[in-house]
């Protein structure tokens, strides 16, 4: 079943027309990658899936119901948690607080919003932890984010999706920015996510996408050219030209 | 015409360094003050329109340097609170120069009395007034439109970077335009003084004029401006004719109204 | 630093260093300042109209104590939801822009009911305010004394203060320093911002329209300037000057306008140059106010030792 699916999305700025009648399906519990040169409307994909604007055309299934035009803020409760390409967190908070504040906007209830301490709701502050914990950044729960280096920024804009307990995860080059250990280790972090999450993810780093992908889309100049398995994608001559510049694979 | 004088002026320092100058009304007055001042000194109106205006800009190229260029790192918020607390100086300092009572200014002789309209007697000066604001604004639109500078200048609102990836100094931009639009309020204020006569207050109740002028216009939109200084001055006046006291308070609520439905303002793009 | 003790032990000193009145009137000025920090310092909403909710409130309940003899509890009440209100509507109205859009529609707002006020002279009295507000006796505790006045003003000082505090400790408060840290990204974790951000205007408001019905009766008159732009503006200044990313801070920066208000007009009628010229000075050299600089020299003599 697939649990995400678009139909023809479209989404035009006046002349330019990022994204062009994309259909994309991804099945519950797989890691479904985009790929695409730079400007190919991967990130105009996400903002539209996200909810940050509307697109011009066309429509966003999450299991199988339509949600095309929900606004960013109704979309993180239906279960989609996304991370950004550039690192978007609470700069003056705690590692902690960062999570958290994601973690409650998910929680079953806001009751006390005005007048309970933080502290005391629970729920969502162990799995703000969990989240923490999850990308390996438990120990600096209480240091500013501003005060951390960039690779656990990265790590932090995971952990603040995750604490969302979202069914699907998208995430818009987590390696970015980030050192060949540092990639390694956050390869190894989306691995382990994988079986838990369905995630859909963008990135360059061709070695990341054939190593942890179910299945590839591949964009370019806003349309969809290819999709299908790893395997699949190396062997196909557009892709090769489009992106790959004709190497072999 | 004296509002879309305003207005083109605020909302060229509000487009192209991003922040409300809460200082406009004060420069506006200062403008005023000054005109009094200079033809007190050297006796005729004609040079003291030429001369304090002149000297508002001079005023707005020390505020530009001494403060809100310093405090471009810190950002905008504060630049805009420092224009407030150089209003609130401003003002009082008026009012340590000036004094706090009114003071009333004729118009110079020329433009005394009235010109019979056919419908209504016009006093002359207020059509001189008009014509010169006019003329102003003409000229200042001119210069944004066709000349080069002025190109770059409206480029700034637009896209700052790209601006100053084009090797431009921006922040002589920053600079000149603020200049331009302290000249500007400083030759409203100095046009308005044989009009109603000048109080220490007249600052703040332009100011506030000023801005419904730039939030209808739209922030950054020279033109909105201008049409939306226009509207605003021709509305106050035909409430005026019907309900005086309400005038003022008409602006306002047409503005709020305006916004409640187009909240980019009537002609704003952002 | 413990913030309460000090605080208490304030209340309690306050009076016999300087007059009764004067020092309600900090307390007043400090509930206002709460009111407005809970948008700027929490929320980073600049806003330059909260003059518009003290005001409001100040003269909606002025008057009904006036015409209408209503109690002291009732006239509170009326304050706080008159604060509440307006500043729902021109929160509504404010909170769909952003950034300089947002300043100056608060700021025009206050214009408009400044206006209103001004025009409305068979009620509000113009320019001449609205003289004769009284402060009606509640179980037989008679609050002409100044001095059962201003315990009564500082019990509600207290109380404001604690429960800024529980709001800021609370989800919301955390939301709302999000929304300020990274709207974007408080968006996309499932917060609407406006609408939070209309909820701070209404606390802020109801907080604000409670300082101003206890300053109508404090001084037994509602003036104009009460909701017009030169007390929106002083609001900021004090919460600036005190050091708005703190709470107390808005305390600290009413002390300070206050006192310098008070002990300056006396001397000089022109003092609003100096609190002009150290407003500049704050913006320009000490942003975090007087609790930055007392923390920056905290830290610095904790270096030394």
């Amino acid at each position: 079943m697939a649990i995400l699916e678009t139909e023809s999305l479209t989404k035009s700025f006046g002349a330019l027309t990022a994204v062009s009648a994309v259909r994309l399906r991804v099945e519950a519990g797989t890691l479904h990658s985009i790929i695409g040169p730079n400007g190919a409307g991967k990130t105009t994909l996400f903002n539209l899936l996200t909810g940050t604007f509307p697109p011009t055309s066309g429509r966003i299934l999450f299991d199988g119901k339509d949600i095309t035009g929900t606004p960013a803020h109704r979309i993180a409760h239906l279960g989609l948690a996304r991370s950004f390409q550039r690192t978007n967190v609470f700069p003056a908070f705690s590692l902690l607080d960062n999570v958290w504040l994601a973690a409650f906007a998910c929680s079953k209830s806001w009751r006390g919003l005005l007048w309970r301490r933080a502290e005391r709701y629970l729920e969502p502050t162990e799995r703000a932890r969990a989240a923490l914990a999850d990308v390996g950044l438990a120990a600096k729960a209480d240091q500013p984010a501003r005060e951390i280096s960039h690779g656990e920024q990265r790590q932090l804009e995971l952990a603040i999706a995750l604490a969302a307990a979202p069914r699907v995860l998208l995430l818009d080059e987590p390696a970015a920015g980030l050192s060949p250990e540092e990639t390694r280790k956050m390869v190894a972090l989306v691995r382990a996510l994988k079986g838990r999450y369905t995630i859909v993810l963008i990135e360059h780093k061709m070695d990341i996408i054939m190593n942890v992908s179910d299945r590839i889309s591949v964009m370019h100049f806003g349309s969809l050219i290819a999709e299908g398995t790893p395997q699949e994608i190396q062997r196909n001559p557009e892709v090769r030209r489009a992106y790959l510049g004709g190497v072999a694979a | 015409m004296l509002y879309a004088l305003m207005g083109l002026g605020l909302s060229l320092i509000t487009g192209v360094l991003n922040i409300p100058n809460f200082a406009h009304g004060a420069l506006f007055a200062v403008g005023a003050y000054f005109l009094v001042s200079v033809v007190g000194l050297l006796g005729n109106f004609w040079l003291g329109l030429l001369v304090a205006p002149l000297g508002v800009a001079l005023l707005g190229l020390l505020i530009e340097w001494a403060g809100v260029r310093r405090l471009y790192a810190a950002g905008h918020d504060y630049q805009l609170l420092f224009t407030f607390g150089l209003a609130l100086i401003l003002n009082e300092l008026i009012i340590v120069i000036w004094g706090p009572v009114g003071l009333s200014h004729l118009p110079p002789a020329l433009l005394r009395g009235g010109v019979d309209l056919g419908f209504t007697f016009y006093p002359k000066y207020r059509l001189f007034v008009m014509v010169m604001a006019g003329l102003l604004v003409v000229a200042t639109w001119l210069f944004l439109e066709k000349t080069r500078y002025g190109a770059i200048m409206r480029a700034g609102i637009e896209n700052k970077e790209m601006v100053s990836l084009l090797g431009i100094d921006i922040h002589r931009l920053f600079t000149v335009a603020f200049a331009l639009g302290a000249y500007l309020a400083g030759i409203a204020g100095a046009l308005t003084a044989p009009i109603r006569g000048l109080s220490p207050g007249m600052g703040v109740d332009m100011l506030g004029i000023a801005f419904v002028v730039v939030a209808l216009g739209g922030l950054g939109n020279l033109l909105g401006a201008i049409a939306a200084g226009l509207l605003i001055g021709i509305a106050q006046a035909v409430v005026a004719a019907y309900w005086t006291e309400a005038s003022t308070v008409v602006i306002f609520a047409v503005m709020a109204l305006v916004l409640l439905v187009r909240p980019q303002g009537m002609f704003g793009i952002r | 630093m413990r913030a309460w003790p000090l605080i208490l032990v304030s209340i309690c000193v306050l009076p016999f260093i300087v007059r009764p009145a004067i020092a309600a009137e900090i307390w007043i000025f400090a509930i206002f300042g709460l009111g407005l920090n809970l948008l700027l310092g929490y929320t980073g909403l600049l806003s330059f109209g909260q003059s518009t909710f003290f005001g409001s409130a100040a003269y909606v309940a002025g008057y009904l104590l006036k015409h209408y003899a209503i109690g002291v509890f009732p006239a509170l009440g009326i304050g706080i939801a008159v604060g509440g209100l307006s500043a729902l509507l021109v929160g509504y109205l404010c909170v769909q822009r952003s950034g300089l859009y947002f300043i100056m529609l608060t700021f025009a707002l206050n214009q408009l009911f400044y206006f209103i006020a001004y025009q409305w002279t068979s009620v509000t009295g113009g320019e001449d305010g609205m003289p004769g507000v009284p402060r009606p006796a509640f179980l037989g505790v008679d609050f002409r004394d100044p001095m059962a006045y201003y315990l009564f003003v500082s019990a509600l000082f207290a109380l404001s203060l604690w429960l800024m505090q529980r709001i800021v400790q609370s989800p919301l408060g955390k939301i709302l320093q999000g929304i300020r840290e990274n709207e974007v990204r408080a968006e996309a974790v499932g917060y609407h911002a406006p609408r939070f951000k209309l909820l701070a205007f209404v606390i802020g408001g109801a907080f604000s329209g409670l300082a101003g019905v206890l300053y109508a009766m404090l001084f037994g008159i509602v003036p104009l300037e009460a909701i017009s732009f030169v007390t929106s503006g002083n609001v900021v200044f004090a919460t600036l000057i005190g050091g708005s990313g703190s709470l107390y801070g808005p305390i600290i920066g009413s002390f300070v306008f206050i006192w310098l208000s008070e002990s300056m007009s006396v001397v000089w009628a022109r003092w609003p140059l100096l609190l002009g010229v150290a407003f500049i000075i704050v913006v320009l050299f000490f942003r975090g106010g007087v609790v930055e600089a007392w923390n920056r020299i905290w830290r610095f003599s904790r270096q030394r030792a």
